[in-house]
């Protein structure tokens, strides 16, 4: 392959490891890209580049394998303090008035605050406390913390990647799907339930069984086919699982640093090499 | 930082050739938060285009809260979801700070964003 010489070539007067191997991941990624969807091959690829990057960032995501095959995932797990507030899902309509706390302004800045994206105990501020015997509480200081654990996979009948997750509190109870729900962004909260289908839906993990939340990956082509045209057009490489996971990452909660987009890449000029006839 | 050639014909209005989103009801932003930077906005596919493209936007604004200013602009109805892109290669996090992303992605004096409308998820 004339370019990826000629990359690797380039590549090698680049400082560190890290920059070859992301610049002929990025030629991968950039080939498949003649459609939204990629290859089994090239999600490994670009999970691979992703595991990376969160390496250096120290973001915590991890691959894991399944015994004996080539199959597997990544996987994330983070503590984050959320306010579990059920009335607050439901309250869309305004029934409830006993709450003072749902204004969506409120909701926001709760949510604001609420995200710790750092799998480091000593960053969780909030006492823990067991007297709601559950999550009862109307009141807005119902604060839970949670252990979120998500799963980037690939959909074979997709062509995708799809995120899996789960949450738990720290005793070990796993959460329902409206609590679930109650922890979604408030931005896609009403969006989301508003589909005709259920986005996020309970599902049984497909290597480990278990049972998962999943968001649904239909819409996968459709938010990613714009950014890939921009990037084509302005041959700027994407690593398609970190694009998608910007997307769907906060619709579950899941931060994805901006220090990801921010790295510094090979010169553009160097990745716009001429299209190989 | 001066006007592109690429602004939009102003209506026959007494307007300023970059407007302002109307402000969030937030709780009071710092000074530094409330100094502005300029955001250009471009339609992606068949998504509508603004009239106006080039905003003044306050560092502090939230990308949520551009992104339901430019759904209210658009009139687009519950069904629809808008997406908004940076750099033409990731999704910015809704809590995203706009003047953050313009120290980091900004060129020419501004902020590109690009925006797509699509159905909503399901």
């Amino acid at each position: 392959m004339t370019q990826v010489s000629t990359g690797s070539e380039a590549a090698l007067h680049l400082s560190g490891n890290w920059c070859y191997w992301l610049f002929l991941g990025l030629i991968v990624c950039i080939e498949s890209h003649s459609t939204e969807i990629i290859q089994e091959e090239t999600f490994h690829h670009c999970c691979q580049l992703l595991l990376q990057q969160s390496e250096q960032l120290r973001d915590g995501w991890s691959w894991e394998s399944v015994q004996g095959s080539q199959v597997g995932y990544l996987k994330k797990t983070v503590l984050r303090s959320v306010d579990i507030n059920l009335s607050s899902v439901w309250d869309q309509v305004g029934s409830s008035s006993d709450s003072g706390s749902h204004s969506v302004c409120h909701q926001q800045q709760q949510e604001k605050s609420a995200l710790v994206a750092s799998y480091d105990a000593d960053s969780i501020k909030e006492d823990i406390t067991d007297d709601d015997g559950g999550f009862c509480a109307v009141s807005k200081d119902s604060r839970k913390v949670l252990q979120y654990e998500y799963h980037i996979l690939y959909s074979c009948s997709y062509s995708t990647p799809v995120l899996y997750f789960r949450a738990f509190t720290l005793e070990g109870r796993s959460l329902s799907l409206e609590e679930v729900w109650s922890s979604v962004h408030p931005n896609f909260r009403i969006r989301l339930q508003n589909s005709p289908l259920n986005t996020i839906t309970q599902q049984e993990h497909p290597l480990l069984g278990q049972p998962f939340f999943m968001l649904h990956p239909c819409k996968t082509e459709e938010f990613m086919r714009p950014v890939l045209q921009l990037a084509q057009d302005q041959n700027r490489p994407v690593n398609y699982v970190l694009t998608w996971l910007s997307v769907v990452g906060p619709l579950v909660g899941l931060d994805v640093p901006l220090m990801y987009f921010t790295r510094l890449l090979p010169s553009p000029a160097l990745l716009s090499n001429p299209k190989p006839n | 930082m001066s006007d592109t050639a690429e602004s939009p014909t102003e209506p026959q209005k007494e307007e300023p050739q970059k407007e302002e989103p109307p402000p969030p009801a937030e709780e009071s932003a710092t000074s530094e938060d409330k100094k502005k930077i300029d955001v250009l906005l471009k339609a992606v596919g068949d998504t509508p285009i603004m009239k106006t493209k080039k905003w003044a936007v306050e560092r502090g604004r939230t990308v949520q809260s551009l992104s339901q200013f430019i759904t209210r602009f658009l009139k687009l109805d519950a069904t629809e979801q808008l997406f908004i892109y940076v750099n033409q290669s990731f999704a910015p996090s809704p809590d995203q700070d706009v003047g953050i992303l313009f120290d980091c992605f900004g060129s020419d004096g501004k902020l590109v964003l690009h925006y797509c409308k699509s159905q909503a998820w399901g």
